[in-house]
């Protein structure tokens, strides 16, 4: 599903839901937007997912401890530690700050999930095609560089036996190798017709009715997020309560998650019919 | 009508005295399939740079270029772009991007062309190339004969109407060189695409070639049709490098238009009936120096065995010629031999300090010049260099070398550190005739130090090797001299064997035969 939708569409998504993340210090708002990231993220790379999750709750308890160890507004005392008061309003604004950096790290890895090359480079394509190139072009140069290292190092082995010359010889000697590449590379796109005027840019995305109005339902519950969403109290006393805003915004991080997995379950019932 | 017409072009590179080319006069017309042939410096590249504007090198030019009637010079960079299509040799710096799909959109975007008809071309030409299967794959995952059909097809997007490519398959290996002269063959006769090759692998480029012109020091010397280019040629240098079967039909008193394919030659074969055969046999060596017992080797502990029990002896003193298809395992033996990479069962019995020369020669050369290069080995080289004949390039930058005088330089480089085996990775690649046949001689000649080579060329296999082994599917399934063990074999082998199956036995290269 995610897979489906034009770059510009999952892009706006993952934008509005950062900034959201970003914007509110709801603890509802914020808790929904780590969990959605982190089904999100199992739903797109499985076990490997874990390992990622695991360190966003190591920055959670991080920021949580440490920053009641500065803070010291809010009425609850829970202890003191050498004189300084440790408060249940700093612990609380503590975590709430730990899960909204933690949800940013997770949608931000999310987005490396879904985003391979191809989509980065169009997305960056629309804004700067030549910058799009390049990045392109090192795409492909720096794995050839350093299987060409690899390549001279094996080679010089059988003359040099001192590692460190050799690594050095071999690093200049792909200097020089470098320099001669270039310039194949550069007639062979003057030979194809680089700089001429009018250059368009391809790529094999589509803009369909379908990403219209998921654009316009990604919106929709963005801005009721922001407009009904209600700010907390932490200081002195923390106050919250849930609102129709948390309620859109959970919608807003659930929604592709509730796709991919309505799509396996699609997909699984298919092949259990053949 | 003419697609070029070159009329009394000379060429002089800037700062040089010496003219590259002298008096070309060259029409060629449009749909016709030119093969450019001669030997290393003959100026074949410059004369292919010169009809493409945009890589026109900078020197002294007279005379002129016409291309549709229009002189070069004058033709629009928009035109030239589009119209006519480069290749060059290296596969790899010729590609611009990352992806397969991007490479073959590149010219297309460079014109400006929209979304939709990039999209329907690249994916005509990607089917006809046979990419399909790699449409979404990095270009650094595809193999050289896949890079190089790549190149070709993101060229042919552009819909050129003359292809201009110098020496495409020589970074390739034999199977994949043949598998791009197919694909070309047939993009000619389905597209019509004018086409101007630069090759060395004429056996396999004239018997589709319409036209051959002949390069000797920057001036033609012939141009006729492939069946009569061999009569042209006999009193040159060249003459060596043409295809066997024509120089064989003229050895044993062929007329007129020589056969360019096994069939056309076997059909002159058969009416001959005064052939003999007359051949020396080497001294065979027993001494084992080098010597594998029961070899296993897998790269990961999950991909399948790439050697499954390999055993065999190399002898002091000789050239063990191994050879086998692609992807057989030829160059992780040799590294499992040289000690670079480890068997996981199996052992390898070393009698002395192994050498080895990589596939690109390049790899071994890290400073400006060769002399250089030499002192940080081994400070007498004068000698190793004189008997390679490459002292009067002491001076030189290794990348300047042509093919054959690196592949020699890095012979003499590994020598100065003093083996007693020298083992090479696909040692005649990028070589042509002249500079295999040399670095052959000199392999011959190096006295006490084994040579173990590992090749894809069963010519140079058959006429410089004292024996050979066929490595197949991780095993060496077939092993004798290397005589015996071409002529028993029916596909794999020379081409002189599979000429004269059946009229006449034991002839194995084209030294052998002889007419009575």
């Amino acid at each position: 599903m995610t897979k489906h939708l034009h770059p510009l569409t999952l892009f706006l998504w993952f934008a509005l839901i950062i900034s959201m993340c970003v914007i509110t210090m709801n603890p509802f708002c914020l808790a929904a937007g780590f969990i959605g990231a982190a089904l999100f993220l199992i739903c797109q790379k499985g076990h490997a997912a874990l390992k990622i999750i695991g360190f966003s709750f190591f920055i959670v308890v991080i920021v949580a401890v440490t920053n009641p160890v500065f803070s010291h507004n809010g009425a609850t005392i829970l202890f003191f530690v050498n004189d300084t008061r440790i408060t249940l309003e700093a612990l609380i604004y503590g975590i709430a700050a730990g899960v909204k950096l933690a949800s940013v790290v997770l949608w931000f890895s999310c987005f490396n999930a879904v985003f391979d090359s191809e989509r980065l480079i169009y997305i960056i394509g629309r804004a700067f095609p030549k910058l799009a190139l390049v990045i392109s072009m090192s795409l492909g140069l720096v794995p050839r560089m350093l299987r060409d290292f690899r390549s001279i190092n094996s080679s010089l082995k059988a003359v040099e036996k001192r590692r460190i010359k050799r690594h050095l010889g071999a690093f200049s000697a792909l200097f020089t190798r470098s320099m001669e590449d270039a310039i194949v590379t550069a007639d062979s796109m003057r030979a194809r017709g680089y700089g001429l005027k009018g250059r368009t840019f391809f790529n094999r995305f589509c803009y369909k009715f379908r990403d219209v109005v998921y654009s316009l339902l990604f919106i929709v519950l963005f801005m009721f997020s922001v407009v009904l969403n209600v700010e907390p109290e932490f200081y002195p006393m923390y106050s919250c309560e849930l609102s129709l805003g948390f309620v859109c915004f959970a919608a807003l991080a659930l929604i592709m998650t509730v796709f991919e997995l309505k799509e396996s379950l699609k997909w699984k019932l298919s092949i259990s019919r053949i | 009508m003419e697609a070029f017409n070159i009329k009394n072009l000379s060429f002089k590179y800037a700062g040089s005295d010496f003219c590259a080319l002298k008096d070309i006069d060259l029409n060629i017309e449009k749909g016709e399939f030119v093969a450019l042939i001669g030997e290393s410096g003959s100026s074949k590249t410059t004369l292919l740079k010169l009809l493409k504007k945009e890589l026109s090198p900078k020197g002294e030019l007279n005379g002129e270029i016409f291309f549709e009637g229009i002189k070069i010079k004058e033709l629009s960079h928009r035109d030239s772009a589009q119209k006519i299509g480069y290749i060059s040799q290296n596969p790899d710096s010729q590609l611009v991007t990352d992806k397969v799909y991007s490479e073959l959109a590149f010219g297309l975007e460079n014109l400006g062309f929209g979304k939709e008809e990039i999209r329907s071309r690249v994916s005509e030409f990607a089917s006809f190339f046979k990419l399909s299967d790699c449409f979404n794959m990095n270009v650094n995952d595809l193999s050289g004969g896949q890079k190089q059909l790549l190149n070709l097809a993101s060229v042919m997007t552009m819909r050129p109407e003359v292809l201009l490519l110098d020496e495409p398959t020589s970074m390739l290996d034999p199977v994949s060189a043949i598998d791009f002269i197919t694909a070309l063959k047939r993009l000619c006769d389905d597209l019509g695409t004018t086409v101007i090759i630069a090759e060395h692998r004429l056996a396999d480029i004239l018997p589709i070639a319409d036209r051959v012109v002949c390069l000797e020091n920057g001036e033609i010397i012939a141009d006729a049709p492939p069946r009569s280019i061999c009569c042209q040629l006999k009193d040159r240098r060249i003459y060596r490098t043409l295809p066997e079967v024509s120089r064989l039909f003229y050895k044993l008193g062929g007329e007129g238009e020589a056969p360019l394919t096994i069939r056309e030659g076997r059909k002159f074969l058969y009416k001959k009936n005064n052939l003999h055969i007359n051949y020396s046999v080497n001294e065979i060596k027993t001494e084992p120096i080098l010597s594998a017992k029961e070899l296993w080797f897998r790269y990961e502990r999950k991909t399948p065995d790439i050697l499954k029990g390999v055993s065999f002896n190399v002898n002091r003193g000789e050239v063990y010629a191994l050879v086998g298809a692609n992807g057989c395992g030829k160059s992780t033996l040799i590294g499992v031999l040289s000690g670079r990479l480890k068997a996981y069962r199996g052992k390898v019995k070393r009698g002395g300090k192994i050498a080895v020369l990589p596939q690109n020669p390049r790899d071994l050369f890290v400073k400006d010049t060769l002399e250089e290069d030499f002192k940080s080995v081994n400070n007498s080289y004068t000698e190793l260099c004189n008997a390679f004949e490459i002292i009067s390039l002491l001076s030189r930058h290794p990348y300047d070398l042509s093919g054959g005088e690196l592949q020699k330089a890095a012979v003499v480089k590994l020598l100065l550190s003093s083996p007693s085996i020298l083992m090479l990775d696909e040692p005649t690649k990028g070589l042509d005739s002249f500079a295999k046949s040399e670095l052959g001689e000199l392999l011959g000649n190096l006295g006490d130090i084994t040579v173990l080579l590992v090749t894809h060329d069963l010519e140079f296999a058959a006429e410089f090797s004292d024996r050979c082994g066929l490595l197949f599917d991780g095993e060496i399934t077939s092993e004798d001299n290397s005589r015996e063990f071409f002529s028993s074999n029916n596909f794999y082998t020379t081409r002189v064997v599979r000429l004269t199956r059946g009229i006449i036995e034991g002839a194995v290269t084209e030294k052998d035969l002889y007419e009575e």
